[in-house]
């Protein structure tokens, strides 16, 4: 809310500079988003028109004698029209700084002119919102006053942020009893005295009543005003509204606002003889129900509105909005005052509803303190009788005021919770300053809060108040022990071994956003990519662009592929949840890996140099999180190649999936480049398991190179068993190294080299020897894989 | 026996043996002169001193001389093959030398651009997250993850936030089809952790959440948090300022100051507003001549919320709030990745420009 320090001051006493006091808030828990500065004005006085003639030279000027003060009148020459005689205006003099203008002697068609009567633009006030030519103030101001110093102009104003619970200090009184309290100083009350109308019985109102139909409506205060003359407001009570950001409008109009702004309680005024039997209920509308509000939108209103109706129709949507048919005019002369606690959280759904938010409902959805109504309604009230309105008694019903119950607090319970050695005095100063009745034993106090806060209930709630007034500061750093704890980090620890390997496999880390448009399920469907399950929709996306929880890592990172094609290879990663399934959506945390480079031209079909590459990055980053080699198996996946696809598997377990990504999906994201990922789940990734030390044996190896004919189908991994089943426990390693296909082959054939290391742990191995294992190593491989040694 | 079938040698046989030597003495040391590679040098050693050189032919000779004199001729020749060798050593090591010296003598272009090394890297938010876990981790914390989507009793009810709460409407929440939402806070792990373990207990809990906010430099829907809570026996706000500005040390540098400003959040009481020195300016509010862009001129940033959890809260998860007492906190960590690297639109870290992620590796 905007809190302009000129209407801060009639409450309390300050002396800190804009700065100090934003400063002095936030420290209290009103943080201050801005700080309006206000122009710097000077030489502004207050001057009586004494006498308006017309310029002799000129039709549209005015040649105004003004009294500023004792001595000698100034002659100033203005082009206004809503000049006259007696009025009492502020009068910049020679020498007088306003905005963006310095005031020189200057002749007007032949008169000098001393000066200029000024209007709202040329002190920084919205001008469309004040009179159209030169401001008019109060008569009662006597000329020669200082116009920037009474009115406190030189005052900035401060965008204070005020906390969902506070709905008290939504206002100016409610800040400056903070500030009080935390400076020590006193807070004034508004001044709410009131002569009440004589002769009429004071202790009721007998021609009207109000009537409550709904509990939603916890209080409800009306009061009754008459003799009312709608003009506009003194100018002290437009500039601060004007300075609070409310518009002024008339005296009527304005009181209600001001009241708000200034004790946090929104009114609401019925002009009293255009209520059909004079009288109000509270009450569920009707359904179908329909209401002209003051905007002349006509609502259709339902029983999950609340209204304040009269003896036919709505008149008011609770806390919200008031009807057409019943809104103060400039012919009002009687009045009805509604001030009202309603049930915030109704409030607040009619509100969503409707799609309105005023000042006024967002104080009502926070449900306002019952005493604040009786205060806003005093208030009113001496400012109407101020405005020469005839006051009535005011009457409440609904539930009484009844004192906050009390709360026991003591200074070693601040002590305990806060961490700061708080005194029993300082205890007591700070709560009496907030308004706290207190009776005190010793460093114990019970304490009860002010009927105004409706936040304060328990212990806690009073230590927090101690703790804002005495100043966090007072906290003293400390470390607290460590506690044996069953607690595990076992799920973060993985993403964080997993983010580590494949960084250290030259893969870096993406984050992705996680709604996306439907064009993503859509551009799957259309490459005839299978989804995992059901897609998740968000039912209040911010837009169609994220109304879809991600079902795949894969579609953003082929995304940054496409976007980042340039800078080949593209290597990216992202750890990450995954959404699908209905109507329960599965989440699934995840990670997915991608590597994008450049297609090797004229690589024959059955051959992938890329996918093999990728094949080892993927095997060292297993070979990082699981302390162990992968073994990588042919599979399926729905987003890679069918006949490029293998699962590494880890202690005889399908870790992570990897392949080359399914052509068509490239096509579909418009991927040049040849594209392999990895996805695994978190939830399988492998424990690490420290490896065992294997002797190397001390006695040479001997290497030998086969070339084999066989089937297509016959894998690297058929062949590599063979061998060694062939030579069980002398095969120190065995390599496929190179594949061919073509006319060097017979039809229907690949041929095969595969290099072979023999080596026995106990002896040097000879070339006989190593001769009868290789004939044990061919028998096997053509009884295993039907393999045709190639001389 | 052989020795007998030459007695008569004569005395001037040494003498010419003698004179020999001189000469292939002379005639090595000439070659040598001339030789200025490894190869000349060890060709050299062949002629003089290989199996069928110079000296194996004077050794030969030694046999026509008289028994009496052969050894006096052995040593003499010995002692010639000494000094030859000796020569070949130095002027090997000369060699090597020069040619050592010769290597020494070019120099490279250092500055000249080297191929890119193949290197991967951790997102920047996840770094300045596992910069907090570790701090939280080696006092004893352990970290604890959850899931995105969530039930309104975690995220709300039991956090004290009733249906119709006004706090809710803060949340800006996200809802699906069956009537749970994506978290708007990862304050559900911290409830749902309680619940499976009594006190005392020490988490840190960081992860995704999402509100309905536009994507600007500012904002994200999607956003990370670290949040942390430590319910045990005496646990007080100071335990917590102590913490936070151990953890903002780590983050920021050593010379930082944690403040709270009380605040209002209805699952702790009493509450505060984390600041800490503004990093970009060390707490003056000037960058030069100019304002701090950072902290707004304040000299603060505000990094998240705290405070000690709500009786209620505690409560709800079988806690007796007479016997325990704790603290929890909340922190934004694209705003705090945006401070520490110096970014000014979030939207960078979202963009993931392989780039931009090698220079913030
Ligand atoms: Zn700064």
């Amino acid at each position: 809310m905007k809190l302009p320090i000129a209407w801060l001051r009639d409450y309390v006493d300050i002396s800190l500079s804009s700065d100090e006091i934003a400063e002095r808030l936030a420290l209290l828990g009103f943080p201050v988003d801005a700080i309006e500065r206000r122009p710097k004005l000077s030489g502004i006085v207050a001057g009586r028109l004494v006498k308006v003639e017309k310029h002799p030279n000129a039709d549209r000027l005015s040649i105004c004698t003004v009294g500023v003060a004792a001595g000698k009148p100034l002659t100033i020459v203005t082009a206004a029209t809503n000049v006259a005689e007696g009025q009492t205006v502020p009068v910049a003099t020679i020498g007088a700084k306003l905005v963006n203008l310095d005031i020189a002697p200057r002749a007007m068609r032949g008169v000098d002119s001393e000066g200029m009567l000024v209007s709202a633009d040329e002190i920084g006030l919205e001008g469309a919102w004040f009179e159209d030519g030169i401001l008019q103030l109060e008569p009662t101001v006597p000329p020669g006053t200082d116009f920037v110093k009474a009115y406190r102009l030189d005052d900035d104003v401060l965008d204070v942020e005020v906390t969902s619970n506070r709905v008290d200090a939504m206002s100016v009184v409610g800040l400056a009893r903070e500030l009080a309290a935390a400076l020590g100083s006193v807070v004034r009350g508004p001044d709410t005295e009131v002569a009440l109308t004589q002769g009429a019985s004071q202790a009721t109102t007998p021609d009207t009543s109000v009537t409550l139909e709904s509990a939603d409506c916890r209080r409800f205060v009306a009061q009754r005003f008459s003799n009312l003359t709608v003009r506009p407001s003194p100018f002290s009570m437009r500039l601060r509204l004007a300075l609070a950001g409310q518009r002024p409008i008339d005296n009527l109009v304005d009181i209600s606002n001001f009241v708000m702004l200034e004790i946090g309680q929104p009114l609401h005024f019925y002009d009293f003889d255009k209520l059909a039997e004079r009288r109000l209920v509270v009450r569920d509308a009707r359904p179908g129900e329909k209401m002209t509000t003051l905007d002349g939108e006509e609502r259709t209103l339902d029983p999950s509105f609340l209204v304040i109706a009269d003896g036919e129709r709505a008149q008011c949507i609770a806390g919200l909005r008031g009807a057409r048919d019943s809104e103060v005019s400039a012919s009002t002369r009687e009045l009805l005052l509604e001030a009202a606690s309603f049930s915030g959280p109704r409030i607040r759904r009619m509100s969503l509803a409707l799609g309105v938010r005023t000042d006024a409902s967002t104080r009502h959805e926070k449900t306002l303190p019952l005493a604040l109504g009786s205060l806003g309604a005093s208030r009113a009230a001496h400012l109407l009788q101020r405005e020469g309105a005839t006051v009535a008694m005011p009457f409440a019903v609904g539930a009484p005021i009844e004192p906050p119950a009390p709360i026991r607090v003591s200074a070693q319970d601040a002590h305990r919770l806060l961490g700061m050695l708080v005194t029993g005095d300082e205890i007591q100063l700070a709560l009496t300053g907030l308004g706290f009745s207190l009776e005190r034993d010793g460093e114990t106090f019970v304490a009860t809060p002010p009927e105004w806060r409706n936040d304060l209930r328990i212990r806690e709630d009073v230590i927090e108040e101690i703790g804002r007034v005495a100043g966090y500061d007072r906290i003293a750093s400390a470390i607290p022990p460590v506690f044996d704890q069953a607690v595990s980090s076992a799920a973060y620890d993985g993403e964080r071994r997993i983010a580590r390997a494949l960084a250290g496999v030259g893969y870096r880390e993406a984050v992705t956003f996680a709604l996306q448009p439907a064009s993503v399920r859509e551009t799957y469907e259309r490459a005839g990519i299978p989804l995992p399950g059901e897609v998740v929709e968000v039912t209040n996306p911010l837009s169609e662009d994220q109304r879809y929880l991600r079902f795949s890592l894969l579609p953003a990172l082929l995304g940054l592929v496409r976007r980042y094609e340039g800078d080949m290879p593209y290597r990216g990663f992202e750890i990450g949840h995954i959404f699908f399934g209905a109507p329960d959506p599965l989440e699934t945390a995840a990670v997915a890996w991608v590597c994008a480079i450049r297609k090797v031209p004229d690589e024959p079909a059955w051959r992938d140099d890329g996918f093999l590459a990728f094949k080892s990055d993927s095997l060292a980053f297993a070979r990082m999180l699981a302390g162990t080699d992968a073994v990588t198996v042919a599979t399926r996946h729905g987003e890679f190649h069918p006949g490029k696809t293998a699962s590494l598997s880890i202690h005889d377990e399908d870790v992570a999936t990897i392949g080359a990504i399914d052509p068509r999906l490239l096509a579909a994201y418009g991927i040049q480049s040849a594209a392999y990922a990895g996805v695994m789940r978190l939830a399988d990734l492998p424990a690490y398991r420290v490896p065992r030390f294997a002797e190397r044996s001390k006695y040479p190896p001997v290497e030998r190179d086969l070339a084999l004919v066989v089937a297509p189908e016959i894998a690297a991994m058929d062949i590599e068993s063979a061998v060694r089943a062939g030579a069980d426990g002398v095969v120190a390693s065995v390599r496929v190294f190179d594949e061919y296909r073509g006319p060097q082959v017979e039809a229907g054939k690949k041929s095969i080299a595969v290099r072979i290391l023999l080596q026995r742990r106990d002896a040097t191995l000879t070339d006989a020897e190593a001769d009868g294992y290789i004939a044990a190593i061919s028998a096997s491989l053509q009884e295993r894989c039907g393999a045709v040694l190639r001389s | 026996m052989r020795a007998f079938e030459f007695p008569d040698v004569e005395e001037d046989e040494i003498g010419r043996l003698g004179d020999d030597l001189s000469a292939l003495g002379e005639r090595f040391e000439a070659a040598l002169a001339s030789v200025d590679d490894g190869d000349a040098l060890d060709a050299l050693r062949l002629t003089f001193l290989g199996r069928n050189g110079e000296i194996t032919a004077l050794r030969r000779s030694i046999g026509t001389l008289p028994a009496a004199e052969r050894p006096e001729a052995g040593k003499t020749i010995n002692e010639a093959v000494a000094r030859l060798e000796a020569q070949l050593e130095r002027a090997s090591s000369a060699l090597t030398n020069r040619e050592l010296a010769a290597q020494l003598d070019v120099a490279i272009d250092v500055t000249f651009p080297a191929p890119p090394a193949r290197t991967g890297s951790i997102h920047p938010l996840r770094r300045t997250l596992e910069d907090a876990c570790d701090y939280f981790q080696r006092r004893g914390f352990a970290v604890v993850l959850g899931d995105e989507i969530e039930t309104e009793y975690y995220n709300f009810d039991a956090l004290n936030i009733p249906a119709d709460h006004p706090a809710r409407e803060g949340f800006d929440t996200f809802y699906l089809a069956n009537g749970k939402l994506l978290r708007p806070h990862t304050s559900p792990t911290q409830i749902r952790t309680m619940q499976q373990h009594p006190p005392p207990i020490a988490i840190v809990n960081p992860g995704k959440a999402y509100r309905r906010d536009a994507v600007d430099a500012r904002h994200s829907y999607m956003f990370s948090q670290i949040e942390g809570l430590l319910v045990a026996p005496g646990i007080h706000l100071g335990h917590l300022k102590g913490m936070l500005t151990g953890l903002c040390r780590e983050l920021f540098g050593p010379n930082q100051a944690v403040r709270f400003r009380p605040s209002f959040f209805p699952f702790t009481e009493p509450s505060a507003e984390v600041d800490t020195t503004c990093p970009g300016c060390g707490g003056s509010g000037k960058r030069g001549d100019a304002g701090c862009k950072t902290c707004g001129g304040s000299g603060w940033i505000e990094i998240g919320g705290s405070g000690m959890v709500h009786p209620d809260v505690l409560r709800e998860c079988n806690y007796d709030p007479e016997r325990v007492s704790g603290w929890a906190f909340g922190l934004g960590v694209e705003r705090i990745a945006m401070v520490r690297y110096d970014v000014d639109d979030l939207r960078v870290f979202f963009e993931n420009d392989p780039a931009v992620l090698a220079q913030l590796a």
